[in-house]
């Protein structure tokens, strides 16, 4: 199945704005995040669909996952 | 410090070195003060605070407000980002709604806070004021510290910056705090920052200083007539011993000083990427606090700034996390050019967006004039985005210069006029504009303090925060970074972590550090660099009482318990439909949210404070 990732600011600019994504039936979120190589404590933030979700989180066909980098300070 | 190795039971081991300086006569006492608990040992406000609880002041600009500058524990150890120096004392700004001002504190990094340290004192009071101009020389003498106050005539009317050249010049080993026009203006500008010398500024000439901002502690050095102080000693560096090379490394590997590294090492690009990241929700502050879901933000995103500007990565002394973003214009050849503004998400987004201005040139134009005037960027960007909707509400009857959103080169005669004192109704702030004008209800503070740029319908923790919206309660990016709108989270996090922040106010450490303040890198570093052993529990501990012992003198000095902690009514009446997130701050939530808080709070509160006398 197939779903579209954004990603934001620094997670962006190490390797892409938007892609479609291949995965499997009931894959989680947390194995996507390793799938594309990132630190996870790099991604502050991960949104399905644009509402807050858990890294534990099954991903469904056609979702958009946005993820976001940690923010801080002031 | 004394440097006794000490338990948490007894803190009156410690002993500090105080120095009072009687402005009005030039004395000057010093005294070893043994501390009385461990807020005192921790330092920062969790002291300064105890002495402003001590003394009874209707009105900051009176002679009986002192100005405190003193340290943390670790300023001036080797202890990465230990380099903090705080200035204390009641508000000109914050009041409350019966006239009294409110306590506050301001902090800055820069090498100011290692060389005070390094005097030998740990805290400096300044008592009534000068009846001439004076800048005040601390430093390191044959017999211990010693202070002298100056005639300072010619530094009458120069930036911050250009005092702390003029001083540089006189004092080659030396660190300099001083004020900028603004603070000189005292009388018509409350919002005078502190303006502090770094490494990187004394030795290019380029005005790469850092800021005690918030509160107005540089209009209150202003009201005293000191214009300046040096901090002069030599480098008293100390030894970098195996543990604390530890504690050092663990800081850098820890994800939470990551966010703040420079791109090119992997990190985050500094509080920069804040505005991308929040830009996914349309909540980047735009037109005084209201995103229109299309905002044009995406012109001051980093990528799009860098093709106008040289971006260079710069830090505090010694310190490993490069979080300073500094603009350099480009010659014509492509090489570095002259420093156009420092570039973080505050004055980025207070002079950019939220005036409606939004070519990366003019923007670094108001931050830079901002600074050089030594203005909070924070407090002066709000007043004036809180002005321009003023007039594009009525445009049949603007105020002062008539500027609106967008217009650059009047936003930037106002910034002028303010920094000059020729503006006292920027000047004084927002809650006083906006009452003067008799419509509050989209000026944008809490208690008398300008909101930073995160949106109030974001974080209705602004109401519980002691000194400045996100410096002091640690909730502003909760509802983005997690989605979190019940009142039970809200509750949660204002009564457990968030007040916690303030931590790092006391302990003279940089948030950005990134970890919780009980966290046992804190611990290391404090027995190592400090030799005193401090529990983690007990580190929390005091942190909370030093907080709550703020919230209590904000009720002793007026601040009404249910009237003055609350949001602007906009934000309850007129919610913003473009910002993407839950939209759940009502006026019922807000009550909810007090009620329970105080009812965890106020027996907390019961003898945090002393009586007072007379």
């Amino acid at each position: 199945m197939q779903i579209r990732i954004k990603l934001y600011a620094s997670l962006r600019w190490k390797l892409f704005e938007e892609a479609e994504w291949e995965c499997t039936p009931g894959q989680k979120i947390a194995s996507i995040v390793e799938q594309l190589g990132l630190p996870r404590n790099d991604v502050g933030t991960v949104l399905v669909n644009g509402l807050h979700a858990a890294w534990d989180e099954i991903v469904q066909d056609g979702d958009v996952l946005s993820f976001l980098p940690r923010m801080g300070g002031g | 410090m004394s440097d006794n190795k000490m338990m948490s039971t007894n803190p009156e081991s410690v002993v500090y070195q105080r120095c009072t300086i009687d402005l009005a006569t030039g004395r000057a006492d010093f005294a070893a003060v043994p501390c009385r608990n461990l807020e005192d040992v921790l330092g920062g406000f969790g002291r300064s605070f105890q002495i402003l609880a001590e003394r009874d002041v209707a009105n900051a600009y009176s002679p009986e407000n002192p100005l405190i500058l003193n340290s943390g524990l670790l300023t001036g150890t080797s202890v990465m980002t230990g380099m903090r120096s705080y200035f204390s004392g009641y508000s000109p700004l914050k009041q409350s709604g019966t006239g009294r001002p409110g306590a506050m504190w301001s902090t800055g990094s820069g090498n100011f806070g290692n060389k005070f340290k390094w005097t030998g004192l740990d805290e400096v009071i300044f008592e009534n004021r000068s009846e001439a101009p004076v800048f005040a020389v601390l430093r390191d003498g044959a017999n211990g510290p010693e202070v002298e106050l100056k005639p300072a005539g010619h530094l009458i009317g120069l930036t911050g910056h250009a005092k702390i050249m003029a001083l540089a010049a006189e004092y080659p080993d030396a660190h300099f705090a001083a004020i900028g026009p603004a603070g000189e203006n005292w009388e018509t500008n409350y919002m005078g920052a502190v303006v502090m010398s770094t490494d990187n500024e004394l030795k290019s000439g380029e005005p790469k200083s850092r800021f005690a901002g918030r509160g107005g502690m540089g209009s209150l050095m202003g009201y005293k007539n000191l214009l300046a102080i040096v901090a002069q000693s030599p480098d008293k560096l100390q030894k970098i011993t195996p543990e604390i090379r530890d504690v050092n490394r663990d800081i850098l590997k820890s994800g939470g000083s990551a966010r703040f590294q420079p791109t090119s090492q992997g990190g985050g690009g500094g509080t920069w990427a804040n505005i991308e990241v929040l830009q996914v929700f349309h909540a980047v502050p735009l037109n005084n606090f209201r995103p229109k879901g299309c905002d044009n933000v995406e012109r001051l995103f980093r990528d799009e700034v860098e093709r106008e500007f040289e971006v260079a990565t710069e830090a505090c002394h010694r310190c490993g996390i490069r979080c300073h973003n500094n603009l350099f214009h480009k010659n014509e050849d492509g090489s570095r050019g002259k420093l156009a503004a420092k570039f973080d998400f505050e004055p980025l987004i207070l002079f950019g967006s939220n005036l409606g201005v939004h070519n990366p040139k003019e923007v670094c134009d108001l931050i830079h004039r901002c600074d050089l005037l030594g203005m909070d960027a924070i407090s002066l960007g709000t007043t004036i985005a809180y002005l321009l909707d003023y007039n594009e509400r009525h445009p049949e009857a603007p105020i002062l210069n008539g500027a609106t959103f967008g217009d650059y080169e009047k936003i930037a005669a106002l910034i002028d006029g303010a920094g000059r004192g020729l503006y006292p109704e920027l000047g004084r702030g927002v809650k006083r504009l906006s009452e003067a004008l008799g419509e509050t209800a989209y000026a944008m503070h809490v208690k008398g303090l300008e909101l930073p740029a995160y949106l109030p319908d974001t974080n209705p923790g602004y109401i519980f925060a002691i000194a400045g919206g996100h410096m002091s309660m640690g909730t502003h990016m909760m509802l983005a970074k997690e989605g979190k709108h019940s009142l039970d989270e809200w509750v949660q996090a204002i009564t457990s972590g968030g007040l916690l922040q303030v931590g790092y106010d006391m302990i003279g450490l940089c948030k950005f550090v990134g970890v919780g303040i009980g966290h046992d890198i804190i611990v290391r570093a404090v027995k190592e660099a400090a030799g005193l052993e401090i529990a983690s529990a007990d580190i929390l501990a005091s942190v909370r009482r030093a907080y709550l012992r703020g919230l209590a003198l904000e009720l002793r000095q007026g601040f009404h318990e249910h009237e003055e902690y609350t949001l602007p009514s906009q934000v309850m009446d007129d919610p913003n439909h473009k910002v993407t997130l839950p939209k759940f701050i009502t006026h019922d939530f807000l009550a909810q949210l007090r009620e329970r808080v105080w009812s965890v709070f106020k027996p907390e509160m019961e003898g945090l404070l002393p009586v007072l006398k007379g």
